[in-house]
């Protein structure tokens, strides 16, 4: 008796297992939708938590970071998205094959951990994602390329139309004077009055004034002028590289960088506040960023390509520099950048809107001292000036050139 | 008149030429005393492969051009090389030897070196602002405009990392996780360590 009692209980635990495992089977492949929370409540929480803690990685309709998160109640069991979310290093070490796969698909990023979170923040957070899947909105295409302003660059046509016009009126000019040699030729050849040909012979307006000794002396005179101050502003540009532009290897864009993006210059030029040099960054400071970012906004993905295949094979990107100060004066970044807190646009102007970089100032010497001696000293928290701001009282504005900006060995030894 | 006309025409002519001296695009220009203007030391951020460059200054007998400046000895002729490894700066930190994956040992060992002050907090809101806030954005909210454009920049305030220690913030820092790459060739140990205490800040919001 006992024993077919227990065969009994045996049997009927067996039932019950087997319709739990099944009904358990039937929610993992059909989803557990109807378990997830639709009270508006509960969505509101959800959505709160959502946007500060998942957003930054997962959208609801789109890859990001990590999956798109649309019916993601339908992929998993409850309990294994609470456990994934609150601790999913723990999960993909356990060797759970759809962990596993997903940490491979997503370039061996883990997720980051939320181990704070109860079953039900979870919970509300799936409602908030439920919510947007049944009521989703369809996106417009993004298009967050920063294009150019075509309008903002002169039309090609409009050097066309000028050097067509140009054309035409020396068209013209050549027709005209071969209308006048053929009447000229057309008169000496035919019998005329005396009266006419002595009109003839009287010079024309325009030659006899060409021939006026006073005009030839004035045009001969400004003509000399015009010459002289051109070739004297000529003399002045030798050693001066201002407007300096040379092409550089990669088409670095510092509009899109300082200007679009506002990356501080600093970022980058790590040197500036530190040494002699502002520094050009080595590649390793690109692929800060452009580990993530393949695609530009002015060349797509050739000129940033360039990056990934000097960090590939380990080659040294060849830039051309710019700004050339002869080896006779010396310079200092961090002296002027970090003590006398110049902006950088001081010096090397709005570079925050050049797609080319060019030499901005000219870097002469008399550029150097008009600075120093219209400056006044930063001397503000800086103890090292104490002393000597003290003494510089009552003699009026502590520039740069009252501090020994003029003398010649600050530059030059 | 026949001279006037033959000495006009060449004034005019060479302040053509003297013109184009100027820079522009990829022309640098004429140089005043070039035998002055290029380091006869190897200059870091400089380089000069061409060997004949600048030949026709040389005051000596010597074949190699005054402007050339290239190491040879050098990978890629570079002028600039790293230090020679395991080298330490002097009167800085000892070198940060914890390896990136050690995360939970950083997170738990390290504290910050330097005081909680005005002055630490200041610096380190400022180089927050020049080297992380394009990303993490102004207050570490909401991502920056890189960071909108990166993807998967997370809010300092979140459940995730709102409580993460000092040792955690200044190993992430140095050496980066998940996509947040290491940032310990662009700032000193001292300019990380004060970053951690404005981001802590910024935590508690």
């Amino acid at each position: 008796m006992a024993s077919k009692h227990s065969i009994k209980r045996n049997f009927k635990v067996f039932v019950v297992l087997f319709s739990l495992w099944l009904s358990y089977g039937s929610q993992a492949a059909f989803a557990q939708a109807s378990a997830v929370p639709t009270d508006a409540e509960t969505i509101k929480a959800g959505e709160s938590l959502f946007k500060q803690n998942c957003k930054a990685c997962h959208s609801v309709q789109s890859r990001v970071v990590g999956p798109a998160l649309k019916n993601v109640y339908d992929r998993k069991d409850l309990p294994w998205i609470y456990a994934f979310v609150k601790n999913p290093v723990k999960v993909i070490k356990s060797g759970d094959e759809y962990a596993v796969n997903l940490f491979e698909e997503y370039n061996q990023i883990e997720m980051t951990g939320f181990p704070s979170f109860t079953d039900e923040e979870i919970g509300s957070i799936l409602a908030y994602v439920k919510d947007q899947t049944d009521n989703a909105v369809v996106a417009e295409p993004a298009t967050a390329d920063l294009k150019a302003d075509p309008a903002a660059s002169p039309s090609p046509y409009v050097n066309a139309i000028i050097i067509g016009g140009l054309v035409v009126l020396v068209i013209l000019l050549i027709v005209l004077a071969m209308i006048i040699s053929k009447l000229r030729s057309y008169l000496s050849n035919t019998e005329l009055s005396e009266e006419d040909q002595e009109y003839i012979a009287k010079p024309d307006g325009i030659f006899a004034t060409l021939r006026n000794k006073a005009l030839i002396g004035i045009v001969i005179a400004v003509v000399t002028a015009v010459v002289t101050k051109a070739t004297i502003d000529a003399l002045f540009t030798i050693g001066v590289q201002q407007g300096y532009a040379p092409t550089q290897p990669i088409k670095y864009s510092h509009k899109v960088h300082a200007g679009d993006y506002k990356i501080d210059c600093n970022y980058c030029h790590t040197g500036v506040r530190k040494s002699k040099n502002a520094n050009i960054p080595s590649p390793n400071i690109c692929m800060n960023c452009h580990s993530a970012i393949d695609k530009g906004a002015n060349t797509g993905t050739e000129e940033i390509q360039k990056i990934y295949d000097a960090v590939e094979n380990n080659t040294p990107i060849e830039w051309v520099r710019v700004h050339n100060l002869p080896d006779l004066a010396y310079f200092n970044h961090s002296q002027h950048v970090e003590v006398g807190k110049v902006a950088c646009q001081t010096c090397h102007g709005p570079v925050e809107e050049m797609e080319v970089v060019k030499q901005y100032a000219n870097l002469t010497m008399g550029w150097c001292i008009n600075c120093h001696r219209d400056t006044p000293l930063n001397t503000k928290g800086n103890g090292y000036y104490d002393k000597l701001v003290e003494i510089h009282e009552g003699k009026g504005e502590f520039t740069v050139a009252e501090n020994g900006g003029l003398d010649c060995a600050k530059c030059h030894y | 008149m026949k001279f006037n006309k033959v000495f006009t025409l060449l004034v005019a002519s060479g302040a053509a030429l003297l013109i184009s001296c100027g820079a522009g695009d990829d022309n640098a220009g004429y140089e005043y005393a070039p035998n002055m203007y290029h380091s006869v030391a190897y200059e870091p951020l400089k380089q000069v492969k061409d060997k004949e460059s600048g030949l026709w200054v040389n005051s000596t007998e010597e074949e190699i051009g005054e402007y050339y400046s290239s190491n040879p000895n050098n990978e890629f002729e570079m002028n600039m090389l790293l230090p020679v490894e395991n080298t330490v700066k002097r009167g800085d930190f000892l070198p940060y030897r914890i390896p990136k994956d050690s995360l939970a040992l950083a997170a738990a060992t390290l504290t910050n070196p330097l005081p909680n002050t005005k002055e630490v907090l200041a610096d380190g809101k400022a180089l927050y602002g020049r080297f992380c806030g394009h990303c993490h954005g102004s207050n570490g909210t909401e991502p920056g405009l890189v960071g909108e454009r990166y993807a998967g920049v997370p809010s300092y305030t979140s459940a995730a990392v709102k409580n993460i220690t000092e040792g955690h913030i200044f190993h992430v820092i140095s050496l980066g996780k998940g996509r947040m790459a290491a940032h310990d060739s662009q700032l000193s140990q001292e300019e990380r360590w004060k970053i951690v205490r404005y981001v802590q800040t910024l935590q508690k919001q």
